[in-house]
């Protein structure tokens, strides 16, 4: 394929990542509206099921080897990847290089001003029910629909499989892995400890894949 | 990726709420936004004009809006109480084409939502997310004051997403602007509306 026909499928894919910000400023106003009636938990299901059934209403994958899916991953070809841009670092180390959710967070506080605070509590019930990885509402959106795209997915028969190890805000704010599974994460993403510092200095999630 | 999550939302939320229920829900979001935007005080329209050119009034959140300054709108006196202006894009656009290509279709609940808005509360939507944003734009006029008057904001034309237009006739006839160069508008333009100070004497309304 030449560079050309390459360059534009890649501004497609780019102005397909765009979307309007006043969609996404009027969704958190809308989970903050239910927080209000339903509290950090009731959040925080509505989140879950929200970024469930969006993968659930995405189609099915199958691919004859890992290196195809990677392909369709940094592609943007994968449902998994269809709303971020990802690189792979190694063949089990994806990373996002700008957090989907940027565009919505910065017209929020540009016309809005402080994210609310609800956000970050949902985050901090959410870390202590399930896994300690989320620095916010919106990552709790991002990781669950991974996983459960991750569950529509396929590769020489085996379900793909992924789990978050590091997640940067645009404010700088980090949240990496507990360190009792952080070694056990990064031998699977066939990282170190210093590879991921040098990631996450100017790319937005760390994410391991791999099947069992 | 929020905003294809919230459209697989609509679905369920309108076999438990009802499409009733979710437009109330939409209408309670653009007010919400709107409110939470603050409010904003301009010398003269064309102060307020610039202002939307260079996207800081609260109406830029939904792109690039035009003021048409060659459609003024007048009261009876033949004093400027307003301006027609116009989105480019559709709010929705982007949202539609990514879940064109990330889930399929749309659900059938957007159809719904917006017929629905049009038959119990005006015929001026042409998808599920005109509830909000036509919403909002009433909510931001009433927080914006030019010349210490407070504004209002009707809603004129939208262009949906293939093709579909709807064209509010009644409020063109009170602004007294031809709904044919309205509709001539909709070819460049996604979304038509008037900016107006609020309780001014229209002389269409005056003819009524």
């Amino acid at each position: 394929m030449s560079e050309k026909i390459i360059e534009t499928q890649k501004t497609e894919r780019r102005s397909l990542i765009d979307d309007n910000p006043l969609v996404d400023v009027a969704a958190c106003l809308f989970l903050e509206d239910i927080a209000d009636k339903q509290g950090a938990s009731g959040m925080n299901n509505y989140l879950v099921s929200l970024a469930t059934s969006l993968a659930k209403s995405m189609p099915v994958e199958e691919y004859d080897t890992w290196d195809d899916f990677l392909e369709a991953l940094v592609n943007g070809e994968s449902i998994i990847s269809a709303f971020e841009e990802v690189i792979s670092i190694t063949p089990n180390c994806a990373v996002t290089k700008k957090c989907p959710f940027t565009r919505g967070w910065q017209e929020y506080t540009k016309r809005i001003g402080e994210f609310s605070k609800i956000h970050t509590d949902v985050a901090e019930y959410y870390n202590s029910v399930y896994k300690p990885c989320v620095i916010n509402s919106m990552c709790i959106i991002h990781q669950t629909f991974r996983n459960a795209a991750a569950e529509r997915i396929n590769i020489t028969g085996k379900p793909l499989k992924c789990a978050n190890i590091a997640a940067v805000w645009e404010d700088g704010t980090r949240k990496i892995a507990p360190d009792e599974w952080l070694p056990i994460l990064l031998e699977k993403a066939q990282i170190t400890s210093t590879d991921l510092n040098m990631i996450l200095r100017n790319n937005a999630d760390v994410w391991v894949i791999y099947t069992d | 990726m929020l905003d294809v999550a919230l459209v697989s939302l609509i679905q369920d939320m309108s076999e438990k709420a009802g499409v009733e229920g979710t437009i109330q829900y939409w209408a309670r979001v653009g007010e919400s936004l709107a409110k939470r935007m603050g409010k904003e005080a301009y010398m003269g329209w064309p102060s307020f004009n610039v202002a939307l050119r260079e996207g800081r009034t609260a109406f830029s959140i939904e792109g690039a809006v035009t003021a048409l300054t060659d459609l003024a709108i007048t009261d009876v006196d033949g004093d400027v109480v307003g301006y027609i202006y116009a989105l480019e894009t559709c709010v929705f656009n982007p949202t539609t084409v990514r879940i064109r290509y990330s889930v399929g279709e749309l659900p059938r609940a957007d159809r719904a939502v917006a017929d629905e808005y049009n038959n119990s509360v005006r015929d001026t939507a042409v998808c599920n997310f005109c509830v909000i944003h036509q919403r909002f734009r009433e909510e931001v006029s009433k927080n914006i004051a030019i010349a210490d008057q407070q504004l209002d904001c009707l809603q004129l034309a939208a262009r949906g997403f293939a093709g579909e237009t709807k064209i509010t006739e009644d409020a063109l006839r009170k602004i007294g602007i031809n709904p044919e160069y309205v509709r001539s508008l909709l070819r460049n333009y996604a979304c038509v509306y008037a900016i107006l100070m609020k309780g001014a004497r229209l002389k269409g309304e005056e003819e009524e």
